[in-house]
């Protein structure tokens, strides 16, 4: 290394260095952020002006704390009330003072003539907590503060005049180039859907189009120039029928197209049954679903296939295990798949794919997700030889009896982790462009 | 202390019971009356877990779209000082609830699992929409329920804001004529203070990748290793200074060792304490850039010390319609103005109407500052394996997306059988 360069390389460094020891030490005397005193002296001060008993607001909303004075309050509350036809109609105001200024809210309770006086002052209680709670939320207080719904109500409860079905058109264009390179795609897609607890359809129709060049010529004058097409097709059909909190059946229809498989037009039909060991209604913490199908399979080919095949129709079943969880310690999400054809038993093949993410101890996180799969059943596969562009550039699919991925990465952390600081200067990032 | 806690919310538990059968004759019957007239919610929030705060939060309906809303909750992150996250949740109240705002906020840790962040999420979206809930006859249904204290005090921060983070991954992909393997190791320390904020970073790749092609092996392999430092002193609400130092070595980009310390500045012109919302930041930086190739380059060095100037005007805008991110940089080297670079990138989502959303994602550089380029021609697999970095002196990429939805506006139902209901059709694998 030249003199010359190795001293402003060490410059540099010393220069950071001096920066960090003697100038950022006179910073480190900042107040730490987002630490939390005891919660009580923090809930919000209310002063009331009701008739309610204030033994029974004091043990009901415990929340916030009540105040003799109107001066040292944070929240004004006054309650008025009317009588009507239908029984007596209550206003409670609620007015933001000091750090809450400007935070007011309205509501209103009818209480029925035939409510004893004490159902009354509980109903009136009960909106009270809740319009509290906008203050409440803004203190320490507020991560002792529980919200339940008492009752369990139907998703499907609701006025819908299109009866539940949303239909969607997308489109997108991609287009990217640089002097030897250039990419276009096209894509398009249709969606038509229907979910409810006893049905599940979804219908979509999506087609694509991709094209990619690349030419650059060397200083001899020789060009070189590569463009491939790909282009894909999909219609897929699903419709499920729910039996019990366990069990479903259903089927699925699909037609597809791909260059990349060597597929002119595939067409399925694949009735299937689920069994989930959880409830289903468990599914956002916990699923174990077992899913058996039998399918029907016609194929038609671009080129003729290494079975000297331009179409054929095939049975095939399949059988897969999911399991999913979601829990306080971390995520497990993994699938075994295995699948063979009727025609010729050792046409089959097995996949196992898992994802995990695991919180050791505090601060140490395990993150592994992987995937393998013994590959069988390639019907599909071209005869003849591949150019070495369309396997460098995965035009088309190849010849395997495996395929893996599998990665695992490791994090620990430590050091503070009560500081709730957000500092958006100078963005996220931490370097800078110094080279094309 | 734990009598009096238990014996509380024995109190509490008798209460929500009487209150219940004092409603149950007549509330329990025209439960499904009181769910129509609940509020009506839309969640702008691309990678919440949706469905998890639909099997939560049960006392509201959702709707797919904005408009159809009495409550648009919009969730915007950052990232906080100990590697969490500031979650900023926007409650609007509109049709209806119109005037009725608020704005709560949210921190996740480091350390939290995803189970630990949603329930939090859920907690604080729940206790937002108490005062539309409030307002709606359903609320005679909601329990509000308190834990008193336990007398916890928070601890001193011992550490002073420092939070160290050291990772690794590692990835292997294979079939029998194509393998692939990257593996990567991350350090990093942070302090983020609202006054200073320091980011170090060591960070090295590995890549390697191999094609069997008939019996010929052709085969791969990069590496690249970095260091980046970042240290920013806040002056006001609008102006900061600070400096990069980063050092760095890669084959793809034909550079043996780079070592740069660049003093900046920047001012946005709103101030900080919006940025979840808004920020046109415009940061200026000088470089001292000195580096040592691997090959002689196509001007004919093999090291060069050079001074460089750049600047970047950065806007960010997420509002209920929708969002924009643009970002303009342009940057020169001194001993040779025609040696300059200008980037302009910009993402837009736009809700049009009731349905209607588009989205645009573009961007464009003009190149005229390649300096590391190596002498001499490539081969084929150097260029479609991107083995090196190519000559150009423009790129550009462009998306161009339109989506139109129509039907139900409720979106309540989560159904998970034969897979999720968010994923696609496609349950058996297409080989």
């Amino acid at each position: 290394m030249p003199k010359k360069f190795r001293f402003q390389i060490l410059a540099a460094v010393l220069f950071t260095f001096l920066f960090q020891a003697f100038i950022i030490p006179g910073f480190a005397q900042t107040p730490s952020q987002g630490a939390k005193q005891e919660a009580k002296p923090n809930a919000p001060k209310v002063f009331m002006k009701s008739s309610l008993d204030s033994a029974a607001l004091r043990k009901d909303i415990a929340y916030v704390q009540y105040v003799e004075g109107e001066a040292e309050a944070q929240i004004l509350v006054e309650i008025t009330s009317q009588k009507t036809d239908h029984g007596e109609e209550f206003t409670i105001a609620l007015t933001g003072r000091r750090e809450f200024s400007g935070v007011d809210n309205l509501l209103r309770y009818t209480a029925d003539p035939s409510q004893k006086p004490e159902d009354v002052q509980k109903g009136l209680i009960n909106v009270l907590k809740m319009g509290l709670l906008r203050y409440v939320s803004k203190t320490p207080v507020a991560d002792r503060v529980n919200i339940a719904f008492l009752d369990q109500v139907k998703p499907t409860s609701v006025i819908d005049q299109w009866d539940f079905w949303v239909f969607s058109f997308n489109v997108d264009t991609f287009i990217e180039a640089e002097a030897s390179y250039k990419m276009q795609e096209l894509d398009g897609s249709f969606s038509a859907n229907r979910v409810t607890p006893e049905w599940k359809i979804r219908f979509s129709l999506s087609a694509s189009h991709y094209k990619n060049c690349y030419s650059y010529s060397d200083s001899d004058g020789n060009s070189y120039s590569y463009e491939s097409v790909s282009d894909s097709r999909y219609l897929n059909g699903l419709v499920v029928k729910s039996l019990d909190d366990h069990w479903s059946i259903g089927t699925t229809l699909a037609a597809s197209s791909s260059t990349y498989t060597n597929i002119d037009l595939k067409m399925s039909l694949a009735p299937a049954i689920e069994y989930d060991l959880f409830p289903y209604s468990e599914s956002t913490k916990k699923q174990l679903r077992f899913m058996y199908y039998l399918g029907l399979d016609s194929m038609k080919y671009r080129l003729e296939t290494i079975y000297d095949k331009m179409k054929e129709i095939l049975v095939k079943e399949g059988l897969s295990v999911t399991l999913e969880l979601k829990q306080p310690w971390g995520t497990i999400s993994s699938t075994l798949a295995g699948s063979h054809y009727f025609s010729d038993l050792k046409f089959n093949r097995i996949d196992l794919s898992t994802e995990i993410s695991f919180r050791i101890i505090k601060g140490l996180n395990l993150n592994v997700y992987g995937s393998g799969s013994r590959i069988h059943d390639q019907l599909y596969l071209q005869k003849g030889e591949l150019t070495k562009e369309e396997v460098l550039l995965q035009r088309r699919q190849l010849e395997t009896t495996f395929n893996y991925y599998f990665s695992i990465g490791l994090s620990y952390t430590f050091g503070s982790t009560s500081s709730n600081v957000v500092n958006p200067r100078f963005g996220s990032s931490s370097t800078i462009r110094v080279t094309s | 202390m734990k009598i009096t806690q238990s014996r509380f919310a024995l109190l509490i538990l008798a209460f929500f019971l009487f209150v219940g059968s004092a409603f149950s004759q007549s509330a329990q019957a025209d439960i499904e009356t009181l769910k129509k007239s609940a509020p009506k919610v839309f969640i702008d929030c691309g990678w919440c877990d949706i469905e998890y705060i639909k099997t939560e939060i049960t006392f509201v309906n959702y709707v797919r779209d904005r408009k159809e809303a009495e409550v648009h909750i919009l969730i915007t992150t950052q990232a906080t000082g100990s590697g969490g996250v500031e979650y900023t949740l926007a409650f609007s109240g509109q049709n209806g609830f119109s005037d009725l705002d608020d704005t709560l906020k949210y921190f996740s840790k480091t350390t939290d699992t995803d189970d630990e962040t949603r329930k939090g999420l859920v907690k604080t979206i729940k206790m937002g929409l108490m005062a539309y809930v409030a307002k709606t006859p359903i609320a005679s249904r909601i329990a509000v329920s308190y834990t008193e204290e336990q007398g916890l005090q928070a601890v001193a921060d011992k550490w002073k804001s420092w939070v160290f983070s050291l990772s690794a991954n590692g990835y292997f992909y294979g079939e029998k004529s194509y393998r692939y393997q990257s593996i990567t190791g991350n350090f990093s320390a942070n302090r983020v203070t609202p006054d200073i904020k320091i980011k170090l970073g060591l960070s090295a790749n590995y890549y390697y990748s191999r094609y069997d092609y008939s019996g010929e092996i052709i085969d791969n392999d990069r590496e690249s290793y970095s260091f980046s430092g970042l240290v920013v002193k806040s002056l006001d609400e609008h102006w900061s200074v600070g400096g990069f130092l980063n050092a760095s070595s890669s084959t793809y980009s034909n550079i043996q060792l780079n070592v740069s310390p660049a003093p900046a500045v920047e001012f946005d012109v709103f101030p900080y304490s919006q940025s979840t919302r808004r920020q046109l930041r415009f940061l200026y930086w000088a470089a001292f850039s000195m580096t040592r190739y691997r090959q002689e380059t196509i001007y004919f060095k093999t090291q060069e010390n050079l001074l460089k100037e750049s600047l970047a005007i950065s806007l960010t805008v997420k509002e209920k319609w929708g969002s924009i991110s643009a970002q303009l940089t342009g940057s020169h080297y001194f001993h040779d103005f025609s040696k300059n670079y200008l980037d302009l990138n910009a993402t837009i989502q736009f809700n049009i109407l009731k349905g209607l959303n588009a989205s645009v994602y573009a961007g464009g550089s003009r190149i005229h500052d390649q300096l590391a380029l190596v002498k001499g021609d490539l081969t084929l697999e150097d260029v479609i394996l991107q083995r090196r970095q190519l000559e150009t002196s423009y790129s550009y990429y462009l998306m161009f997306g339109l989506s139109y939805t129509f039907g139900s506006i409720y979106t309540n139902v989560v159904n998970p059988r034969f897979g999720s209901s968010t994923g696609s059709s496609g349950i058996i694998i297409i080989n």
